[in-house]
């Protein structure tokens, strides 16, 4: 079963621990060369927190469950401020391919939500392997797509 | 088919990292050496509104794609700084400026004067196929042009047989360049 980043934002975060409802999904921290989610933010802007993939006990379709309250820390560099201010949001953003030609929008991610690994992105109505994921920056995410498919 | 790409369109693209998909810098200008067919690099501006010159240059060698909407490079440090690139990209001779030079074929016939090049695009980009010139009877059109030929600054000496492969549009030269290349024995 795999799940998409369209159904997951928003998506209530829940202490395992507590049982205590600790905020919502607001962004998802994707690794290009690894191709998976390594971390989710949650909660908005200066509030955001940050929960690495392995802080979770279960990515179900109705919560997300976190070891426990601690398992929320605050962003550590850089890049994790960026993606907790929305910068790095793979959905809406401009996808390029490494040729250096608009594909079109990202409209969706899908991934497994045992592993956190992508599956697939679709852009412009076309589903791309997460294989072809080369890099994800605040200007475009980048994707390798056959020459030959690409040029018509 | 091949993408065609013109300088003009190339001009104001931004210059993207493959792997951390940020926008470094954008074409502020085109640096072709025209005895070798071929762009050497591109001067660069920094990127928003009224950013200016950026110190730094890309060099085609250094480029991993030239595309529609990006010129693509691996990483950041692709970019070289001017000081320290060959002269003709960091200083490049006004001869190379290819613009208004007449087009005359071998036996003396005048096509047109050049507008515009163009430039092939993709991962192993950066070779001037063509030329948009300016027809004397007025509007435009585009040139195959051979891998190599004699330019001064003032003209462009071409084979007689360009005039035949004269296109009114870059798929049309797309098409042409091919053949009209086969036909002069080249590749």
């Amino acid at each position: 079963m795999s799940d998409q980043f369209t159904a997951v934002l928003g998506r209530k975060v829940v202490s395992r621990e507590s049982a205590e409802e600790l905020g919502n999904v607001s962004h998802m921290i994707v690794d290009a060369e690894q191709r998976r989610i390594v971390a989710v933010t949650v909660g908005k802007r200066r509030k955001a927190r940050v929960v690495d993939w392995e802080g979770f006990t279960g990515f179900g379709p109705d919560a997300v469950l976190v070891t426990a309250e601690s398992s929320l820390r605050e962003p550590q560099d850089a890049r994790e401020q960026a993606a907790a201010s929305g910068e790095l949001e793979l959905l809406g953003r401009r996808a390029l391919s490494d040729l250096g030609n608009l594909l079109g929008e990202i409209g969706d991610v899908s991934f497994d939500p045992e592993t956190g690994a992508l599956e697939t992105i679709l852009v412009g109505g076309h589903n791309h392997p997460a294989t072809s994921l080369l890099g994800v920056g605040s200007f475009a995410v980048i994707l390798h797509v056959d020459e030959a498919a690409e040029v018509k | 088919m091949k993408l065609l790409l013109s300088g003009t369109s190339i001009r104001g693209l931004p210059i993207v990292t493959v792997t951390t998909g940020e926008d470094l810098a954008e074409v502020r200008d085109i640096i072709y050496r025209p005895e070798a067919g071929r762009i050497v690099g591109f001067t660069l501006n920094k990127r928003g509104r009224f950013a200016g010159r950026c110190k730094e240059v890309l060099l085609t060698e250094h480029v991993h794609a030239i595309g529609r909407d990006a010129v693509m490079v691996t990483d950041a440090s692709q970019l070289a700084d001017r000081d320290q690139a060959s002269s003709e990209v960091a200083a490049p001779e006004a001869r190379r400026d290819v613009t208004d030079n007449d087009v005359l074929t071998e036996a003396g016939v005048s096509l047109g004067q050049i507008r515009d090049v163009v430039i092939l695009a993709g991962a192993d980009g950066g070779e001037v196929v063509g030329y948009q010139i300016e027809l004397p009877s007025g509007g435009s059109g585009y040139i195959p042009s051979p891998a190599q030929l004699a330019i001064s600054g003032d003209a462009l000496v071409v084979p007689d047989v360009t005039e035949e492969f004269l296109s009114h549009d870059l798929v049309g030269l797309g098409a042409a360049v091919d053949e009209f290349r086969a036909r002069l024995g080249i590749r």
